[in-house]
């Protein structure tokens, strides 16, 4: 049953995504930036993978598929959280470490992700986090050209290790993924 | 037909229902960055194309990739296909539509900042080239995404392309170095990017449209050959329609190769400003014509009208070096703001200075160039002392009397007790003067030592 | 005649849709009957150009489609209601057969006109304005049929067209194919025995991709007599006869 559930929501081709923005940061990171590129590269490639995780909460199905019984919700937390998994641990290998960063930036991009799905529908699910990723790269420019703008709601601009970043990070992430769990992203097709 | 296709898919486009978003993003990260500075033309219309790119790109990039896969989303694609007009013809009415839309937001956007920055008196008329080059930029990424999507109609498709656009974006002026480096063909480039938004440049001399030109030749041409491919494929057309779609592409991809190479030509000017030979115009070269605006300090302090709500902060800083040197032998008559001179010293670096020599004309003018952050207190620490220094002899190699007087002259207030310029400084005004009248000529020649001081 | 087919096959992969049809129509209404899989829905998609035979040769409207220019003037002429029929949800009952008409190259001064009338012909007046993802299936059924006929089509292609339309609305639909039939040559792919008895002058069964029978309703009907096959109509008699008959 997971795997189908996983094949309705095309979870593989998302894991592929993300192995290969992994792949891409991997490659990118080889190379040698300025302060502006080495600090956004990962940023940019962690918001790649919050938004194939992100459309996977769309369903085909519509209806049908609300109508069945109990095993719903924990599919689609399973699925969620699996493929946010698979994303922090090959971002990390990516950057060669910077677990900490990685899942605070990561899950918190896909929480914006699923906030959206839940919200918008899932075809829509990719225009949060991808809106975040600009105020999150400014937020970042702004620490060299102040004033910075600095707040722990844009967690990608705050120190690895900050309290409040994470804390807001993970927040959004749990909120996304509960949303996401128990009503699915939202049904925008007309029946 | 086409107008009326074309009126069904603007009242029906995705674009608008991003407005919101995209508004909040450009008051965030354009407006707020832009309005910061000064009211200059120079520095808020290329902050504005620098960051206002940002904001649109992905925007518009992804609502297009998802908007060229549509008829694969909604099932439709089997209907579309056996209907009478090509599916190019189609796709470019979409396509069309959500340009048009990105447009007028991004149009909309610049209105706001640009009439804020009027408002404020900013001097001269607005800096139209940023804001077509960004304009002209939304067609070509507005493609980029409607290929994508209509060549791949995946759910993934709309997202990846969006943060794809952005990365390629934002790396693209990473890898320019030198001022003569290809990649300054990005739209996110105004001028030379190792200095970003100068202050000092377009105001004395124009603004060059080198690089919008070659710009705007890159993104129409990239703009025809994404829109030709679409026409490529068998199912888009007849024959006669594909071949048109060929035509096109191979057009855009060769401007787009030429305004590439014609990057690669490029040097940084005298005046800061991208030149680039084959588009340059020799008229470009000459002045912008202005009446300076001034004030009195002793001596007239002029500056370019444009930098005019600096001109109290430098009357304030050089007040009091002007009241010790106004009517001394060889003293300037005048103080007046000049252009910068902008020199690539290779790689990334540029060296700015002073156009022309601190002293011209008889009788003598003295030429400054404004800091960067034109503080009274900086004015009187940086163009103050080269003030005195010009008249005393000092700075560097200066002898030891030079340097007593500079230091007493320049009036920064950090004097050592007793020392020889602490003593020349508390001497009464009128004996200072007139012990500088009668010895001035022979100080500035380096004829004094500390003990001819009084 | 508007529909010329002379051996006409069609294969997906090794799967043969179609294996060999031969047909001729002009102006009324046919009926094209069959289980599931008997290649109904394959040989409606060859006649309204969206996919090209395998084999065999078609005619349309007098011209091959082969080409892309006659192929283009066919589809000016061509109505078409598939069988899984999508829709852009935000897109207004108006707009959507606006937007077929203009695909379907119609002369601008005659669309608005042309649209106004099959939103009425369909019954959805008073759903004009409304946003498609508001209707019902039904609703969205006639949608399809209104977008089909919104250039008065020469030749007319509905896959199973009365599928969610409630008793009323079906009555409705086949008053409707029947003036239509006056003109133009309307095929209608259905498993609706009864839609077929009521609108249609001819009916052809398909079977593994082959014309089982071809003839009136009448005589599919005659088909079924005294032989006890199932089927709680005469026509479903007929009709389960027929196959029993063509599969032994």
């Amino acid at each position: 049953m997971a795997a189908l559930h996983l094949a309705s929501r095309r979870v593989p081709a998302a894991v592929l995504a993300v192995l290969v923005c992994a792949a891409g940061l991997r490659f990118a990171l080889r190379w040698e930036w300025d302060a502006y590129g080495a600090l956004q590269l990962p940023l940019i490639f962690e918001t790649g993978c919050a938004v194939a995780i992100a459309v996977t909460a769309a369903s085909p199905f519509g209806e049908p598929e609300r109508a069945t019984g109990r095993w719903l919700p924990f599919l689609r937390l399973g699925s969620t959280l699996a493929l946010t998994a698979v994303a922090v641990a090959a971002l990390t290998a990516a950057r060669s470490g910077d677990l900490v960063a990685v899942l605070r930036d990561t899950g918190g991009l896909t929480g914006v992700g699923l906030l959206c799905a839940a919200v918008f529908g899932g075809a829509l699910a990719w225009a949060g986090p991808t809106g975040y990723l600009v105020v999150a790269v400014y937020a970042q420019y702004s620490l060299w050209h102040p004033p910075a703008l600095s707040t722990p709601w844009i967690w990608p601009a705050r120190p690895p290790l900050d309290t409040g970043g994470a804390v807001c990070a993970g927040l959004v992430f749990l909120a996304g993924v509960a949303l996401v769990a128990s009503r699915g992203a939202r049904d925008v097709t007309a029946t | 037909m086409t107008g009326r296709l074309l009126r069904l898919e603007l009242r029906n486009n995705v674009v608008p229902w991003l407005l919101p978003l995209v508004a909040g993003l450009f008051w965030l990260v354009t407006y707020r960055t832009s309005m910061a500075y000064p009211p200059l033309w120079n520095v808020r219309a290329m902050t504005m194309q620098n960051s206002s790119l940002a904001v649109f790109v992905p925007t518009v990039v992804g609502a297009a990739a998802w908007l060229g896969s549509r008829e694969g989303r909604h099932g439709i694609a089997e209907l579309v296909t056996g209907s009478a007009r090509p599916r190019w013809h189609r796709q470019l009415a979409a396509w069309a539509a959500t340009t048009c839309w990105s447009i007028v937001a991004y149009l909309g956007c610049v209105a706001v900042l640009y009439v804020a920055t009027a408002r404020e008196g900013a001097w001269g008329g607005p800096l139209w080239w940023p804001a077509v080059v960004g304009a002209a930029s939304l067609p070509a990424f507005s493609a980029l995404g409607f290929a994508a999507g209509a060549l791949r109609p995946s759910r993934f498709t709309p997202p990846l392309v969006a943060v794809a656009a952005f990365l390629a974006l934002e790396i693209s002026a990473q890898f320019i170095h030198g001022d003569h480096s290809r990649w300054q063909i990005s739209p996110v480039v105004s001028n030379l990017w190792s200095i970003g938004p100068d202050a000092g440049i377009a105001t004395f001399y124009p603004y060059l449209p080198d690089l919008p030109i070659a710009q705007l030749l890159f993104l129409a041409g990239l703009t025809a050959a994404l829109l030709g491919l679409l026409g490529l494929p068998a199912g888009a057309g007849g024959a006669g329609l594909r071949r048109s779609a060929a035509v096109l592409t191979v057009a855009g991809v060769l401007s787009t190769g030429a305004a590439i190479g014609l990057a690669g030509t490029a040097r940084l000017d005298p005046h800061g400003l991208i030149a680039i030979p084959a588009l340059h115009d020799a008229a470009d070269d000459l002045p912008v014509g202005f009446t300076p605006a001034c004030a009195e300090a002793a001596l007239p302090v002029c500056v370019h009208p444009a930098y005019r709500r600096y001109l109290p902060a430098l009357v304030d800083g050089l007040r009091p070096v002007l009241a010790e040197l106004a009517g001394l032998p060889g003293a300037p008559v005048r103080i007046e703001q000049v252009a910068a001179e902008y020199e690539h010293e290779g790689g990334n670096d540029v060296s700015i200075r002073r156009s022309g020599d601190s002293v011209s004309g008889s009788p003598p003018v003295f030429n400054v160039l404004l800091p960067t952050r034109p503080s009274s207190d900086e004015i009187r620490a940086t163009l103050g002392r080269d003030i005195v220094q010009h008249l005393t002899g000092g700075g560097r190699g200066a002898g030891a009397a030079q340097q007593a007087v500079t230091d007493a002259l320049a009036h920064t207030g950090d004097l050592t007790p007793g020392s020889p310029a602490a003593r020349f400084a508390a001497l009464p005004a009128a004996e200072r003067r007139a012990w500088l009248t009668a010895h001035l000529p022979a100080l500035r020649s380096g004829q004094l030592t500390l003990a001819d001081l009084p | 005649m508007n529909v010329e087919i002379a051996e006409l096959t069609r294969r997906f992969g090794r799967t043969q849709a179609v294996a060999g049809v031969t047909l001729e129509l002009g102006p009324g209404v046919f009926g094209l009957l069959g289980p599931n899989g008997a290649g109904k829905t394959s040989l409606l998609r060859m006649m309204a150009t969206v996919v090209p035979p395998s084999s065999g040769r078609i005619r349309l409207l007098g011209r091959d489609p082969g080409g892309y220019g006659p192929r283009r003037q066919i589809r000016r002429r061509l109505g078409y209601v598939p069988q899984n029929l999508g829709f852009y949800p935000r897109f207004t009952v108006v707009e959507f057969v606006e937007y077929f008409a203009l695909l379907k190259e119609m002369p601008a001064a005659r669309v608005s006109r042309a649209v106004a009338t099959a939103v009425e012909r369909v019954g959805l007046g008073d759903k004009a304005t409304a946003k498609l993802r508001t209707l019902s299936g039904g609703m969205l059924r006639r949608v399809g049929i209104a977008q089909a006929i919104v250039n008065e089509p020469d030749l007319l292609l509905l896959d199973e067209p009365t599928a969610g339309l409630d008793p009323e609305q079906r009555v409705a639909f086949r008053a409707l194919l029947r003036d239509l039939g006056q003109q133009a040559t309307v095929v209608v792919s259905t498993h609706l025995v009864e839609d077929v008895g009521a609108a249609c002058g001819r009916v052809a069964l398909m079977d593994q991709g082959r014309i089982a029978f071809d003839g009136t309703p009448d005589e599919l009907t005659a088909r079924g007599e005294g032989t006890g096959a199932a089927g709680d109509a005469p026509l479903e008699r007929g009709y389960s006869a027929v196959l029993a008959q063509v599969r032994s």
